[in-house]
């Protein structure tokens, strides 16, 4: 068989991709021609030396990100979904509202007028009308709270994190929904759940309790990029009492090395 | 199509092939992609990380190619391995990511050109080294070249997956694997002589 033939199938020879004919098809010609000897022995010591790479891994950064994008995605999908439904629904309406005979625009204009004189006689005779308004955006809130507090106990973490943008939401959290969002913080087995619960409670930070949740938090966190998001934010907001819990974590031996460094930076912005 | 998943199957019955699963995120099921995206992202990396040598752009990269797996979930097909249809988004990133780096350098100059390349942190420590040498001779390599060898030596790509990929002949694909190891190991060699000397 003839130099040209053999060096064709080198690739497969490498990858072990040749039956054993064509193995010994390879090795009967190698064992007597020279430059094809030479040829093989060099492509299987390259191709064994890229072997020696090694396999870096990704930062916990980028599961972060793509869990985040993942998230915007299934909601940008279900928004576009609700208006496509609502655009159909007005479009129908629209259908009825296009006047062809002039007696139904005739009576519908009538009914219209009707209508706004009942309206303001309505109004005018009762003064509940922001009462009313009031119960009903604290119906959503306390809505919006039971949604957020069901899916920050659900199995999967994508619905965790749903949870967790779901409670940002909210514009006066119950303490129940803030207990919540700290036992996610502190007991949640996903990190990048427990990242946007630091993220979610950096928002109410003003709600009492929710600072020393996040300062004590520090302790009990394991992951060094849920360490670095809290102790950034709490050095951010200058969280006076944070410097304590920033000296007694650097004593801790475990710490990661970045960690420990960013925490001792901290401590000298803080005092 | 199932024939084409054996490679999976070997990580158990019960669990779904790559095409089942982005068959389910074309047809809606999105959420499933989260486990494509944990048995594929560092695979993906380091595909990066070999091409460009640069870290943080490698993680920029895979975050694109998921988007753009989102994005283009519909066209979808299922004919061949999930994988193959993934490179291609990835090859597809990786030009845009050199075209708006060199931003008016013609892209045939890209590939002939020798690259640049932050040191990787690991390299540091392996100075000397076999694996630092293999890297450097890996990055002399023009960019063509480095990405055939990448994807033929650990994407666990077929050379028909291959050729599929690049739309070439398989014996193209053979011809072109077995000049750019001998290239490989002629810098290697040059490498190696300049560090004993």
């Amino acid at each position: 068989m003839s130099c040209e033939r053999i060096q064709d199938r080198f690739a497969d020879y490498l990858t072990g991709d040749l039956d054993e004919g064509a193995r010994r098809e390879v090795r009967d010609h190698i064992s007597s021609c020279a430059p094809c000897r030479a040829e093989i022995e060099n492509l299987t010591a390259i191709w064994a030396k890229l072997g020696v790479l090694p396999q870096e891994q990704p930062s916990g950064d980028l599961r972060h990100r793509f869990y985040s994008m993942l998230e915007g995605y299934k909601s940008e999908v279900k928004s576009a979904g609700k208006t496509s439904a609502r655009a159909r629904i007005l479009s129908g309406w629209k259908e009825w509202f296009t006047f062809r005979r002039p007696a139904f625009a005739a009576a519908f204009s009538t009914f219209l007028l009707l209508l706004g004189i009942g309206t303001g006689w309505l109004v005018s005779g009762s003064g509940g009308k922001s009462a009313r308004l009031s119960s009903l955006q604290k119906e959503v809130q306390d809505m919006r709270q039971t949604v957020a507090l069901s899916l920050l106990s659900r199995p999967s973490a994508s619905e965790r994190l749903q949870g967790v943008s779901y409670s940002t939401a909210l514009r006066n959290p119950s303490a129940k929904t803030l207990t919540a969002l700290v036992n996610t913080l502190n007991t949640d087995p996903n990190p990048n759940v427990r990242l946007a619960a630091v993220e979610a409670l950096y928002l109410f930070r003003n709600q009492p309790g929710v600072m020393d949740s996040l300062t004590s938090s520090l302790a009990i966190q394991s992951s060094p990029l849920v360490q670095v998001t809290l102790i950034d934010l709490l050095v951010e907001i200058r969280e006076g009492r944070a410097a304590e819990a920033l000296k007694a974590l650097i004593k801790n031996e475990k710490l990661h090395p970045e960690v420990k460094k960013l925490a001792e930076q901290g401590i000298k912005q803080l005092i | 199509m199932n024939g084409e998943n054996s490679e999976q199957e070997k990580t158990g019955r019960m669990s779904p092939t790559d095409n089942e699963l982005m068959e389910q995120v074309r047809d809606g099921k999105v959420e499933k992609l989260a486990i494509l995206f944990e048995r594929y992202q560092t695979m993906l990396y380091n595909f990066f990380v070999r091409l460009t040598g640069n870290r943080a752009a490698s993680e920029d990269l895979v975050q694109e190619v998921f988007i753009r797996i989102l994005k283009y979930r519909a066209g979808y097909q299922g004919e061949s391995r999930f994988n193959v249809w993934m490179f291609q988004i990835a090859r597809n990133a990786h030009i845009d990511f050199l075209r708006k780096k060199k931003g008016e350098l013609a892209l045939d100059d890209q590939f002939t050109e020798e690259p640049g390349r932050e040191p990787l942190p690991a390299e540091r420590y392996e100075a000397g080294q076999e694996a630092a040498l293999v890297r450097m001779a890996l990055d002399k390599l023009p960019v063509k070249k480095r990405e055939l060898l990448v994807l033929f030596r650990f994407q666990d790509l077929k050379l028909r997956e291959i050729a599929e990929l690049l739309d070439c002949q398989v014996g193209t694909i053979k011809v072109q694997v077995h000049r750019a190891l001998k290239d490989l190991s002629r810098i290697y060699l040059e490498l190696q002589g300049g560090k004993a000397s």
